[in-house]
């Protein structure tokens, strides 16, 4: 009831501010267009588009596209986006017009940025809370691991976001689950984000044209997690000529083709990575008589982009991606093999469609697959276990902007979800185990929102909107009713036919976020999120794998819900040079799902996976701090995060509160980028956190590894001395890790040519962990000594991952 | 699977290195730790102790330390109850207590018998008061069809021992394999992955390899070269199969879960199942059944 009449109101709000101004229009008249990068045509998405006069703006969306109405008149317009020349164009407004603007990039030529005009920066006024949008190529120029730029790795780096471990792309966002995060790219859902359990990410920086996080305040548009929202675009491809970009390094080689298909109204990007270490495990390099032939890893993104505009009105976009890790393994001695190839396919085909200068839609079909597969062979052996998602999305966004001081997105979504837990085959010989059918879960998965940007007054902005959602898990589906008594032994099977609904939700989850401007350079900003989410994941393991499976909401598992509160002070310096903010949260979900005490992957197989799930709730509450000098020869940020994340499950720990293994009470991110000169551009970043939270054993006790008193056949008595040294747990993630911190550094060599001056080619030298610190990585138990000499002790042992690893890539480009 | 994605990251990234730490951690300690044992046709026998501090140093004086004594420790069958006589034994040559077996303490002759189809209920009662109790069914014995032996490809003289086992019709059995080499190992071992349930083998007849146990912490060299975990031509193997109850299957697969993901960063460390109310451990069943296999 509550959330209903939270609808009302809004929507009253909304028409009541649409009407109020509807009166007025007569007046008024429209510029719109797109804001494109003057060399390759690329939308610049977000560029600000600002009427100095009246000190008010919009920005472009996703699409690069623009619209302000405005009494007719004369202003000034400025147009603006960061690593971009600012363009300040005089206009006299008579009737309503379509200007697209072109902004040069200042990055290839002078990497300095004069400010031409006075403009209110994004920082202080927008409403939104908890958003941060990054720039690619800045990202190319701070260190990384192994030379392998990583855009999650970067994303780690900002408050209120944390690292899941040494060297993962994994990422938590406040006190969130990883299985929170809403990874998209060019809309299509990317379920698991990482190759190589985590080291790297699937993101070929290459392709990728801009990255936006939304960590709080989360706008009506997007929903489905609860805690974040990370949208990657991929670039468009060049409109005007044919360009290759490539790199070499130390893990992985890179080449991007692109160009225009017809000149200005179509083109294409094609770009592929691949590591190449498996090349160099077989013949001619390795004898084949090498244990290590038949031993390989490598994994390869792909991505591909072609658009055509139509018409004025009307552009197509197909783009696509698809990587896979695979690994083998092959023990020549026992004829053990294994092969595990797993990862993620999207695509997506998009159509903007222009309805006139102030409504913008867009419309999208969407598919996306996360597969994982783990095969093993021995003698009459064949083992395999596979799991997955698949998801077929259909969606339409529309954009109005009735006068410059609303900013309307509309729309709605539709998913149709299959869903593969852990499912396994086995077969010894001609011998086939009842492992019993493949399980699939089936869900239909709809949302439509509304949300208005709205300026009520000089200083006031709200963002209120509200998101409707549907989830419905349906058949085939056999739920297994589990004996009480005995794990794995059902006493029924409820049996669902293909459409008929096992389970439904219907959710209202109100968004508003606003902002009070105090003055020209500061303001204060408040947001309210509710979110659910249909879609969960347990695992087995203590970091994100890609073993990890996707469940939907069923009649066991309940959506997933999310409250955040949020409060900001934002305030710029010098010009806005610098943009600092202090953001405080408060988080609790309900609904958090994780595996039953001790439960073995074995379990799900021929069985529900939810009926090994337990159920409990999560709440995190923190401050972010952050300080950004966004021009300038030396750039980048400080972040520094305090916050506290806790977790309560009556049937884990005793039922008491536990933090979250991502509790992380000090995070702190020191990110700088120098721009020397021309031929030179440094980087270093600088990360603190406190350790991880860890379960580790409180008492041992001894048990003999079988019956001790042995009775053999010819009745011989025997009393042995095996015992097992087992291990009992207290408090779960009771203990600390020590800190963390690291120190990397990396510098970025142009050489001149002043012959050819279409290649570039550029060195980037990198230093991970310059100061060698040993962080931890996990700690294990080792007896050492002897029993008989009365010194064996248990030792405890810290594996550090990495130490000072240098690292060089090549890059290209012409 | 876990220690597959565990051993890729090692290989891979072979740059780790490791160091000595000390914890502070939380003592406790104190803990009733029963180690039961009920095997059909001897008399059933508990092993007491007391759990330790996770990292008290482990020496003589700690292991004299450890057993329980002096403590009252009854069984039922369903029909009678008899008290356990404590006996003193020797492990690794020095005399320790808090062995209970069900013996008589003056003639020494059996009080109960381990019997096949019977529920066993146990109660202790410490010197200090505590009281400990759980219970156990002695399953009927399902025998192996047969037993052999298979060189593996590859390996001239080395392989593992085979067995096919019908599994009985209804669901619910769980099973323990041990194997001893006769004249070369001096107790039975069991291979890692010994204990094993019939949740996707139910009524099936099937063949199963099994490898060879070793001693733990084993210095031997057949236990740490390429012969490790393999039987070999010209062993004389003794296999004891045993039926053994739920509880008994569960403590030892989590148990060597316990051991295989000791410090893998992926692992959730949880405690292992137990069937003893109020302390750790297991109170065991095994009905075992014997087969010999000549390697050749």
């Amino acid at each position: 009831m509550k959330k209903i009449s939270g609808l009302v109101l809004l929507l009253t709000l909304v028409s009541a501010g649409l009407y109020a101004q509807g009166a007025a229009q007569e007046d008024k008249v429209t510029i719109s267009g797109f804001v494109r990068d003057s060399s390759s045509g690329e939308a610049l998405i977000g560029a600000a588009v600002y009427v100095k006069e009246l000190q008010k703006g919009t920005s472009a969306n996703a699409y690069g596209f623009y619209s302000l109405t405005l009494a007719r008149g004369t202003y000034n317009l400025v147009i603006h986006f960061v690593g971009y020349r600012e363009m300040v164009l005089k206009l006299q407004l008579d009737a309503s017009k379509s200007i697209d603007f072109q902004l040069s990039s200042t990055v290839i030529e002078t990497r300095e940025v004069t400010v031409t005009a006075e403009r209110k920066d994004r920082n202080v006024e927008s409403a939104e809370l908890g958003r941060v949008e990054l720039e690619v190529e800045k990202i190319k120029s701070l260190p990384a691991l192994l030379g392998e730029v990583d855009l999650l790795k970067t994303i780690q780096l900002l408050p209120g976001v944390q690292d899941a471990g040494e060297g993962n792309s994994g990422f938590y966002v406040r006190g969130g689950g990883p299985d929170q995060n809403l990874v998209l790219l060019d809309e299509g859902v990317v379920y698991n984000a990482s190759h190589l359990f985590g080291f790297f990410s699937v993101f070929n920086p290459d392709a990728v044209k801009n990255i936006t996080l939304t960590k709080g305040g989360m706008p009506a548009q997007y929903g489905g997690r609860l805690s974040s929202v990370l949208d990657i675009s991929m670039k468009d491809g060049h409109q005007k000529e044919y360009h290759a970009e490539g790199g070499i390094g130390y893990i992985a080689s890179r080449l991007t083709l692109e160009g225009p298909i017809v000149k200005d109204k179509s083109s294409f990007i094609v770009s592929g990575r691949r590591t190449f270490v498996d090349l160099f495990l077989r013949e001619p390099f390795v004898p084949a008589s090498s244990p290590i032939v038949g031993n390989s890893y490598y994994f390869f993104d792909l991505n591909a982009k072609i658009n055509y505009t139509l018409s004025s009105r009307d552009r197509l976009y197909l783009s696509g991606y698809f990587g896979r890790d695979v690994f083998n393994f092959r023990s020549r001695e026992t004829g053990f093999s294994v092969r595990i190839p797993w990862g993620n396919a999207t695509t997506s085909l998009r159509w903007n469609h222009l309805f006139n200068e102030k409504l913008f839609m867009n419309t999208s079909l969407i598919f996306s697959d996360y597969n994982f597969e783990f095969g093993a062979q021995q003698q009459q052996f064949d083992f395999r276990i596979f799991s997955g998602i698949r998801d077929y999305n259909a969606k339409v966004d529309l954009n109005w902007f009735p006068t410059i001081l609303h900013n309307v997105k509309f729309g709605a979504n539709y998913i149709y979800h299959r869903f593969t837990p852990t499912n396994a085959y086995a077969r010894s010989g001609d011998v086939v185990f009842d492992l019993g059918d493949v399980t699939r879960y089936y869900a239909h998965d709809a949302a439509a929102y509304i949300n208005d940007e709205w300026d009520i007054s000089e200083k006031f902005r709200l963002s209120g909107g509200l998101r409707a959602t549907y989830f419905a898990h349906v058949g085939p589906f056999d739920r297994y009713v589990e004996d009480p008594a005995f794990a794995g032994r059902f006493t029924d099977t409820l049996s669902y036919a293909r459409g008929e609904k096992v389970a439904d939700y219907f959710n209202l989850e109100p968004r508003l976020s606003m902002r009070y401007e105090l003055n020209s350079t500061s303001s204060v900003k408040a947001a309210y999120t509710q979110n659910y989410q249909y879609i969960h994941i347990a695992s087995f393991g203590s970091v994100s794998l890609p073993t990890d499976v996707w469940v939907p909401s069923t009649d066991k598992i309940q959506p997933q819900f999310a409250v955040q509160y949020a409060l900001g002070y934002f305030r710029n310096f010098s010009d806005n040079m610098y943009e600092t903010s202090v953001e405080v949260y408060y988080k609790e979900m309900e609904n958090q799902i994780d595996y039953e005490e001790g439960a073995t992957p074995d379990q799900d197989v021929r069985n529900n996976p939810d009926n090994n799930f337990v159920f409990g709730r999560g709440w995190s509450y923190g401050a972010e701090f952050f300080i950004k000098k966004s021009r300038g020869k030396l750039n980048g940020w400080l972040g520094y995060t305090l916050s506290y994340t806790n977790r309560n499950f009556p049937d884990l720990n005793l039922g008491r509160t536990f933090p979250a293994k991502y509790d992380r009470r000090h995070d702190v991110s020191l990110v700088m980028v120098y721009d020397h000169s021309k031929k030179w551009t440094f980087g270093l970043t600088w990360v603190y956190a406190t350790g991880d939270a860890l379960t580790l054993p409180a008492e041992r006790y001894f048990m003999s590894a079988g019956p001790p008193v042995n009775v053999q056949p010819n009745g011989e008595l025997g009393l042995s001395n095996n015992f097992y040294i087992l291990s009992g747990y207290d408090q779960r993630n009771g203990f600390r890790q020590k800190a963390y911190h690291r120190l990397d550094l990396s510098a970025t060599l142009r050489p001149t040519r002043s012959r050819d001056k279409k290649f570039k080619g550029e060195w980037v030298f990198s230093v991970y962990n310059l100061y060698g610190r040993q962080n931890p990585y996990f700690i294990y138990f080792d007896v050492e000594g002897n029993s008989q000499e009365g010194n064996q002790r248990v030792q405890a042992k810290q594996v550090s991952l990495f130490s000072i690893i240098p690292s060089v890539t090549y890059n290209f480009k012409f | 699977m876990k220690k597959f994605i565990f051993l890729i990251t090692v290989v891979l990234f072979a740059v780790s290195c490791e160091k000595n730490i000390e914890l502070d951690l939380p003592d406790v300690a104190g803990a009733v730790v029963v180690d039961g044992y009920v095997e059909n046709g001897i008399p059933p026998y508990i092993l007491l102790s007391k759990s330790e501090a996770y990292f008290d140093p482990i020496g003589q004086s700690s292991l004299n330390n450890l057993p329980l004594r002096g403590a009252l420790v009854y069984l039922s069958n369903g029909t009678d109850t008899v008290l356990l006589t404590e006996i003193d034994t020797v492990i690794n040559g020095v005399q320790t207590g808090g062995f209970y077996v069900a013996l008589d303490s003056n003639t020494f002759l059996p009080t109960m018998i381990g019997e096949p189809g019977t529920t066993y209920s146990l109660r202790i009662v410490t010197p200090e008061g505590t009281e400990v109790s759980a219970s156990a069914l002695l399953p009927p014995p399902t025998p192996l069809d047969s037993t052999w032996y298979l060189v593996q490809a590859e390996l001239d003289s080395l392989g593992w021992g085979w067995a096919r086992l019908s599994d009985p019709d209804t669901l619910g059995n769980n099973y323990r394999l041990f194997a001893k080499r006769l004249n070369r190992d001096p107790y039975f071992l069991a291979p890692f992955g010994s204990a094993f349930e019939d949740k996707f083998i139910n009524g099936e007849r099937f063949n199963f390899a099994f490898s060879r146990g070793s001693l733990l912490n084993s210095s031997a060299e057949e236990d740490n070269n390429v012969e490790a975990g393999f039987f070999k031509r010209g062993d004389t193997i003794v296999v004891k199969f045993c039926a053994v109850d739920r509880a008994t299957f569960e403590f030892w697969r989590d148990a060597e879960n316990q051991l295989g993901s000791n410090g893998s960063p992926f692992a959730v460390p949880s405690n292992i199942k137990s069937n003893i109310k109020g302390g750790r451990g297991l109170f065991a069943t095994y009905t075992a059944t014997f087969d010999t296999i000549i390697a050749n």
